[in-house]
């Protein structure tokens, strides 16, 4: 869609791995290592939308998380435009922050009840002394309308309270642009809300792009959601990173049976005769295996015991820029995908 | 007869702002072992209507006119008393929220055994606990997890405690309210095809209610979409979702990103649903609808049949 944008690398994650550690208690003794996301390289190109897919508790939030820089990673680099971010502090932190803004999950919660949708959606502007006050309000107007919120007058002196989800979500996508930031780290943003409301979040996202050239990082559990939005994917699997491609590619090809995986539960609206079934997924989880093999070997239907649990999958070069973290993963010429052979024929309907 | 009739049903919510209509005029039938899927977007009465159906209709909230009949019962006519015999026994649910429905100080064997032998005194405990390695058995989980405590279990071993506990009774109908929306998909997709090979076992007619298009149409016979507190359309998954004649319906469906098919755009409807409180006069998706004219406005739309099975609240469809 925007081939000649998408060159420039924004941003750089390179061997990023972040550990918590959870409290030890009286009977258990000291507290455990949990490994939330695992060495992952991840680049940005300047104004794609770049889907992260996975399961909760996959450390998808936890990368968004890094990348605002609410939390640092333990092991690696991130890099924005070149410039180091990884343990940036004080004045410097707050500069990259102007850059780099967040939507959260919950709208119900992501928005102070007490303040009014004017003073939320200024409130950025204010802490980075952004323009003069006197401006605040126009922007804050404008801003709104670019979120969808119109004519925005009337919203500006409302509370979250007298929104419905929908439209508290778009002001926090309001508050998260008003600064014009080159990257906008969208986490799970249509979750919470109905259909009707998450078809138009995507529509203003895709406006975010095309309009401020933002870059976008949208972290989703939704395939069917990254297809549509996103330029390329990425899936991730308890941390570790296992494929990555344009969001074709990956929907269409997938080559880490992880994906194949996801793409097998997703509903598929009752015209499952449109996509390939693989049955990747073992019906009965393996044992735990050390912690040096395949990060799915303990529930992938085609892991070779020896290979897999022993060593590390290396990353494959699967397709034109895709990419899969898998032992078997190998470039093929994937079959015509049947979803555009048989769609075409049968429905024209929008 | 129906396993299931439901008949001009109105539930309405005293509040502050006086009797809030939550669902109107809904009426439909569901045989035994067939599989009805409720959608529309929240607050348009499709939980409202999972909840009559239990008899567990919150203090402010009455059924106003209509009725419902269940296996030739008509609960809406029924006292607490009755109500007790009749849930669990002829009509379970599974709760939206089913992390919470479990207690969490009592192991998951005994608050299965404790839900049969409160319905059935007649039941011993050794059979009780028969029954519970039997419903485990059913559902998938392993044995050696009966004694344990539901903060042990994962989420979608959760989940499947309670559809365990809602076959406990040999129920006729499970009104399973949005079952697998805290759950990722893949365990979705598990319990997905576990419920429904356990209705075709056992016969059993559920109804599915959810705001996910995508699932129920991949679950259920039939499907209802409701609107604002009404049924806008119904009819067999196949003519409701690719055969959509509503307005509402063909813009929900629109408004759905899928893996199948071509890659077409989304459409967003525009606009919000109408307040329920007083009384709306014509269609309630005017404001919203395309095909909008200046007498939907006035008049009600009516009920129509549009194809064997297929009805539609709309005058121009």
């Amino acid at each position: 869609m925007t081939e000649s944008r998408e060159n420039k690398t924004i941003l750089q994650m390179e061997g990023v791995s972040r550990f918590y550690r959870t409290r030890g208690n009286v009977f258990r003794g000291g507290g455990r290592l949990v490994v939330a996301l695992s060495k992952i390289n991840l680049s940005l190109r300047q104004g794609e939308i770049f889907g992260l897919v996975g399961e909760s508790g996959s450390g998808k939030t936890t990368c968004g998380r890094l990348i605002v820089r609410l939390e640092e990673p333990d092991e690696g680099r991130i890099t924005l435009g070149g410039e180091d971010i990884t343990h940036l502090k004080g004045k410097r932190l707050r500069e990259y922050r102007r850059q780099v803004q967040m939507v959260f999950q919950d709208p119900y919660q992501s928005l102070n009840p007490q303040v009014t949708i004017a003073d939320s959606v200024a409130e950025p502007l204010i802490t980075h002394k952004v323009g003069d006050p006197l401006d605040h309000l126009e922007r804050v107007l404008r801003v709104l309308k670019t979120a969808g919120l119109s004519p925005p007058e009337d919203y500006v002196y409302r509370f979250p309270h007298q929104l419905s989800g929908g439209q508290r979500q778009r002001v926090a996508i309001a508050r998260a642009i008003v600064l014009e930031p080159s990257l906008l780290v969208a986490d799970e943003p249509t979750s919470m809300l109905d259909a009707s409301y998450s078809a138009q979040i995507f529509e203003i996202l895709q406006g975010v792009r095309d309009k401020l050239g933002a870059t976008i990082m949208f972290i989703t559990h939704s395939m069917a959601s990254a297809r549509y939005l996103c330029d390329r994917i990425g899936v991730i699997y308890r941390g570790h990173l296992v494929e990555q491609g344009p969001a074709e590619q990956v929907i269409n090809a997938p080559k880490h049976p992880y994906t194949k995986a996801l793409i097998d539960a997703t509903p598929k609206f009752g015209r499952s005769e449109l996509v390939p079934t693989y049955g990747t997924l073992l019906a009965a989880e393996r044992p735990a295996t050390s912690s040096a093999g395949c990060p799915f070997f303990r529930r992938c239907a085609l892991a070779e015991r020896l290979l897999c649990a022993g060593s590390y999958p290396p990353w494959r070069q699967v397709g034109p820029r895709q990419v899969a973290l898998c032992h078997f993963a190998q470039e093929e010429v994937p079959p015509p995908p049947p979803a555009e052979n048989a769609a075409r024929g049968e429905t024209g309907a929008p | 007869m129906a396993l299931l009739q439901v008949e001009n049903l109105g539930i309405g919510y005293q509040t502050a702002k006086g009797l809030l209509k939550a669902v109107d005029g809904v009426s439909f039938t569901l045989e035994a072992g067939r599989s009805l899927g409720l959608v529309g977007e929240s607050g348009c009465g499709k939980t409202t209507i999972g909840m009559a159906l239990m008899g567990l209709l919150p203090p402010n909230g009455r059924i106003i006119e209509g009725r419902i009949v269940l296996d030739g019962i008509e609960i809406s006519a029924l006292d607490e008393d009755e109500l007790r015999k009749v849930r669990w026994s002829k009509v379970a649910m599974i709760f939206q929220a089913a992390m919470n429905a479990l207690n969490p100080v009592k192991r998951i064997s005994a608050q299965m055994a404790e839900a049969i032998q409160v319905h059935r005194p007649e039941v011993d405990d050794s059979a009780a606990m028969e029954r519970v390695e039997g419903l485990f058995n059913l559902v998938g989980l392993p044995l050696e997890r009966l004694y344990d405590f539901p903060h042990q279990y994962s989420g979608g071993m959760k989940q499947r405690a309670i559809i365990a506990m809602a076959l406990a009774l040999n129920p006729k109908l499970i009104i399973a309210d949005e079952p697998t929306t805290a759950l990722d998909v893949i365990v979705q997709d598990q319990i997905l095809k576990e419920t429904k090979a356990l209705q075709e076992k056992f016969n059993i007619g559920i109804i599915f209610i959810s705001h996910d298009i995508s699932i129920v149409a991949d679950v259920c016979h039939d499907i209802g979409v409701m609107y604002a507190g009404q049924l806008v359309e119904m009819g067999s998954a196949k003519d409701v979702f690719f055969n959509s004649q509503h307005p509402y319906t063909q813009a929900l469906v629109s408004s759905f990103p899928t893996l199948a098919g071509p890659k077409t755009k989304l459409a967003p409807i525009p606009g919000e649903p109408p307040n329920l409180t007083g009384a709306i006069p014509g269609c309630r998706f005017c404001d919203r609808c395309p095909k909008d004219t200046a007498s939907c406005k006035l008049e009600h739309p009516k009920w129509q049949e549009v194809g064997p099975g297929h009805h539609v609240l709309c005058d121009h469809c």
